[in-house]
């Protein structure tokens, strides 16, 4: 009884998943993410009219969805309204071309006033070993400057803008200043990770002006950008060549015997091998 | 919120196919859900909410993904191979960076690592070098095909493998994004240099690889 209770439970739970995940992913889909930028503010998000986010909060970050391009309208309501008629924010536009990667934030303007807004997210193949960090001013907040290493790395970025960086992978201790200070710190420093192959995108948001300040920093990842070595050069003298002509000759010479000398002394040289080639060699 | 009352709508015409007993956790009766009662109708009348996937997107809110522990030790028997391993990435020009060594070698450690539950732990090597000589990756070219391989990682784990293959290509068509793949099946690729070599560059014309599967 209780077996088949669990049994009846789990599947009634299978359906339950299986018809409130979007429609399957279809290659040429757009991919869609939303960020909650407007603090103090708990909403419910509306596309096309139906309800899609629910209880939706401050500082999260939903997605991505796999969505058909097309041109989508997105309202934002107070959490539990009945339906989409009396956004706070909103309803806009957006439009989604095929395979394009998006994220839309709901965010105070620089004067103060809830709005919402559709980045496009660089989702180009990064170089091997590297990151892509972007930066979004999505704050009710003065133009700032971001400082990495004691220097501005990005100058006067305002609301409700972005600057994009291509990294070595690492870790970037940033802060947030008003632009042309190096202080006080609105924001941080604050260690970020920039990862190989993956876009990294840092959202200054909040509000400088309210009391207390709800500015604060916020991030989305998008992986699977890597790209691979261009090639792996693992050799350096030619010992191993399977060329009859000894290719380090002449200049080369000299100094290719010096290191056979020297490996041969402390015994690194594996004996059958170089003899065996030697002997080719000398054959030619 | 609402997901979760539509989940115990189902929940509950589910018990309603076994009357004996109202499912555990869930009494049907429940004085405690008085909010799902009062919610139910509502939720009857809408439609379900997608399931979306949510995260706190504050900094430093989620840890950073698990990294499967890197390689230190590789040895392939049969012909002699021992050596310590090194992480390492690219160089100015893009291409792998090895140990300077022929007695080290380099794991390519933006890629996938023994542990990894998917793609290709990449372990390169010179065949030889001016500080080292003749290194142990020349005798890669003689790896029999079945030939069991070790790469120890950092956690002391033993990852064994067997041969499959040993190639040489031309530097100029090397698949680099067959090597470093990071989906499929876990494998190994072990790479290093050989065919003639070029004295105008300084450089191998070929790469010898040796791809190896796990074992058990």
């Amino acid at each position: 009884m209780h077996a088949r209770m669990f049994a009846g439970a789990a599947g009634a739970l299978a359906l339950v998943v299986l018809a409130a995940v979007p429609a399957q992913a279809a290659a040429g889909d757009a991919q869609l993410s939303v960020l909650h930028g407007v603090p103090g503010l708990t909403v419910d998000v509306w596309v096309n009219g139906e309800r899609t986010l629910d209880d939706f909060t401050p500082r999260s970050l939903a997605g991505p969805l796999s969505l058909p391009a097309g041109t989508y309208s997105v309202a934002i309501t107070a959490a539990d309204a009945a339906d989409a008629s009396s956004p706070a924010i909103g309803p806009v536009d957006l439009t989604l071309a095929a395979n394009g990667n998006y994220t839309a934030v709901a965010y105070l303007s620089a004067s103060g006033t809830p709005t919402a807004t559709l980045f496009t997210n660089d989702v180009t193949p990064l170089a091997a070993g590297q990151g892509r960090l972007t930066v979004r001013h999505v704050a009710a907040a003065p133009g700032v400057d971001i400082l990495a290493g004691g220097s501005a790395v990005i100058s006067n970025l305002t609301n409700p803008n972005e600057k994009v960086l291509t990294l070595p992978a690492g870790t970037v201790s940033a802060s947030v200043v008003a632009t042309g200070t190096m202080s006080p710190a609105l924001l941080g420093p604050a260690d970020v990770a920039i990862t190989e192959g993956t876009s990294t995108i840092v959202y200054a948001w909040g509000s400088a002006t309210a009391n207390p300040a709800t500015l604060a920093l916020a991030v989305q990842t998008i992986t699977g950008l890597h790209g691979d070595p261009a090639g792996v050069p693992a050799g350096q003298v030619g010992l191993a060549a399977d060329s009859g002509t000894p290719s380090w000759l002449p200049l080369g010479a000299l100094a290719a015997l010096l290191v056979v000398g020297a490996a041969i002394a402390r015994g690194t040289l594996g004996g059958p091998a170089l003899a065996r080639r030697r002997a080719d060699r000398s054959m030619r | 919120m609402r997901s979760r009352v539509a989940l115990l709508g189902a929940l509950l015409l589910v018990a309603g196919c076994s009357p004996d007993a109202p499912p555990p956790g869930q009494p049907t009766a429940a004085p405690s859900s008085i909010e799902t009662a009062a919610a139910a109708p509502t939720a009857a009348a809408q439609p379900p909410v997608p399931l979306v996937p949510v995260v706190d997107a504050g900094l430093g809110a989620s840890a950073p993904a698990a990294t499967a522990p890197a390689p230190v030790r590789l040895a392939v028997p049969a012909v002699g191979v021992d050596l310590p391993v090194d992480p390492v990435g690219v160089d100015e020009a893009g291409q792998m960076a090895l140990p300077d060594t022929a007695e080290r070698t380099g794991w390519y450690r933006f890629g996938s690592a023994p542990g990894s539950p998917a793609g290709a732990t990449v372990i390169a090597g010179h065949v030889d070098s001016w500080t080292s000589g003749l290194g142990q990756f020349s005798r890669l070219r003689d790896v029999p095909p079945g030939a069991e391989v070790s790469v120890t990682t950092a956690d002391g784990a033993a990852h064994r493998y067997q041969v499959v293959e040993v190639v040489r290509v031309d530097k100029r068509e090397a698949p680099v994004g067959q090597w470093f793949d990071r989906t499929g099946s876990p494998r190994l690729v072990l790479v290093t240099c050989g065919g003639t070599f070029d004295r105008g560059t300084g450089h191998y014309r070929d790469n010898v690889i040796v791809t190896a599967v796990p074992v058990g």
